[in-house]
């Protein structure tokens, strides 16, 4: 009786003798098998396959980006500045300042150059008439004109409601809480009572001091200055306020974009740190020269 | 971190809106009238009894017998109301639901307390006949004179605006 063995042996050799052709066709699918294992478990060749495919994707989705996500993009860029329209024109609007101001400050230059090319000689002999009549030398006079302005104190205040927002202040002075308060209300009255639109009040003098008033949309910036504020000065201080400005309100967009994770939602936390806030106020004014 | 928060303080002439504030701010009183020109802000840091602090800003504009002409300037951003009345003297009440309804228009949705001042000046009794006659719900009687629940309005106005920060 034939053992199992043998019979399976025999079986082999039958198909050996039957189907050559299908063991090869099993042996060349068993090496292309090999080989496509080779080429997916060595990145670097299934890199140089898969790479080119990926990078024609992408380029055509890249190129396809203002036809299939601009308009969602527009979209919702226009949904978030019509809800924070007031920081979006708050944070322009000391780009816009300055590039108007330097432009006007620009023609003014010229036009002043002008005028004090005719008026320089007329000055001079002015100065050296008083100097002879015995008030103070040529020299002193000339310190005089040139003696710069100095910051003595800075408030940020919230527009509407006058609340103090952060300060920096040189001299001590009465509660700044209160300062801000009047000088909300103050301003208030004067643009309500001459029924001026768009227009704000910009510097309250009294004797040696001056407040230099900067209204933005969502807050104003007070400075109080003594020593002789003149244009020069002026315009220098508008330059340094714009730049805090500019750095202020870039922070608080931050903060709105922030506070619109879901995770936040419906706590939306606006308040930059005070104490933050007045750092940028002694970095901006501490030292400048106005 | 204190939170600061603008407080205006309205009502007709001669109610006692600045001898309120006087009291509240300074425990101070004095009969002699002086009529508040504009607006006066004075200031006071109150301790609630949660430990937190509240800045109050309060904002005592003139009195005036026709609201409607308050100057809007004076109540932008305004965080809280407080509309005092006096109870010596009818007219100063006797259009308040009005009053109150020109108020709530020209500051819309923010905490109103109202108080009828000078309680001092008539007698309980009468007090409350006159009030009922006149149909005036109110939040607070007080006295800036003797300071008799002055610290209470301006206590919760102040928790009032905690909660609401």
């Amino acid at each position: 009786m034939a053992t199992k063995t043998d019979e399976q042996d025999k079986l082999e050799l039958l198909k050996d003798i039957l189907f050559p052709d299908d063991r090869e066709a099993v042996q060349d699918i068993s090496k292309r098998i090999q080989l496509l294992e080779h080429l997916v478990n060595d990145q670097k060749l299934l890199a140089a396959k898969v790479d080119p495919l990926v990078d024609d994707k992408l380029n055509s989705f890249t190129k396809n980006i203002p036809n299939t996500l601009g308009p969602t993009i527009t979209a919702t860029l226009k949904k978030e500045i019509k809800n924070h329209k007031d920081d979006v024109v708050d944070a322009l609007y000391p780009v816009l300042g300055k590039m108007v101001k330097k432009y006007v400050a620009q023609e003014i230059k010229i036009l002043s150059d002008k005028i004090d090319n005719q008026l320089g000689f007329i000055k001079r002999i002015k100065r050296k008439m008083r100097s002879w009549f015995g008030g103070p030398t040529e020299e002193q006079l000339l310190m005089r004109e040139l003696a710069s302005a100095t910051i003595e104190q800075v408030l940020l205040i919230e527009r509407d409601t006058g609340i103090l927002k952060a300060s920096y202040s040189v001299t001590n002075t009465i509660d700044e809480e209160m300062i801000s308060g009047m000088l909300t209300a103050i301003k208030g009255f004067v643009e309500d009572a001459f029924h001026q639109k768009n227009q704000n009040l910009e510097q309250i003098q009294y004797e040696l001091y001056n407040i230099h008033l900067q209204s933005f949309v969502t807050h104003y910036v007070a400075v109080v200055i003594s020593g002789n504020y003149h244009l020069k000065s002026k315009n220098k201080l508008q330059d340094i306020i714009f730049n805090f400005y500019y750095n202020f309100m870039a922070m608080n967009l931050d903060l709105v974009f922030k506070s619109k994770d879901p995770a936040k939602a419906g706590k939306e936390v606006r308040t930059i740190e005070k104490e933050l806030l007045e750092k940028e106020l002694a970095a901006s004014f501490g030292n400048a020269k106005i | 971190m204190q939170k600061s928060k603008k407080v205006v303080i309205l009502g007709h002439f001669g109610v006692g809106k600045t001898s309120l504030i006087r009291r509240f701010v300074n425990d101070q009183f004095s009969d002699k009238y002086k009529v508040t020109i504009g607006v006066h802000i004075t200031k006071k840091v109150v301790t609630l009894p949660t430990d937190d602090t509240i800045s109050l800003i309060l904002w005592d504009l003139e009195g005036t017998d026709a609201l409607e002409e308050i100057r809007d300037a004076y109540l932008l951003g305004t965080h809280g109301i407080i509309f005092v009345f006096d109870v010596s003297r009818p007219s100063t009440f006797q259009h308040l639901n009005s009053d109150l309804k020109i108020v709530a228009k020209k500051v819309p949705e923010r905490p109103l307390l109202v108080v009828g001042n000078k309680k001092d000046l008539v007698p309980e009794e009468e007090l409350t006949q006159l009030l009922e006659n006149h149909q005036i719900s109110f939040n607070y009687l007080t006295s800036a004179k003797t300071g008799d629940t002055v610290e209470d309005v301006f206590m919760e106005l102040a928790t009032l605006l905690k909660s609401d920060a």
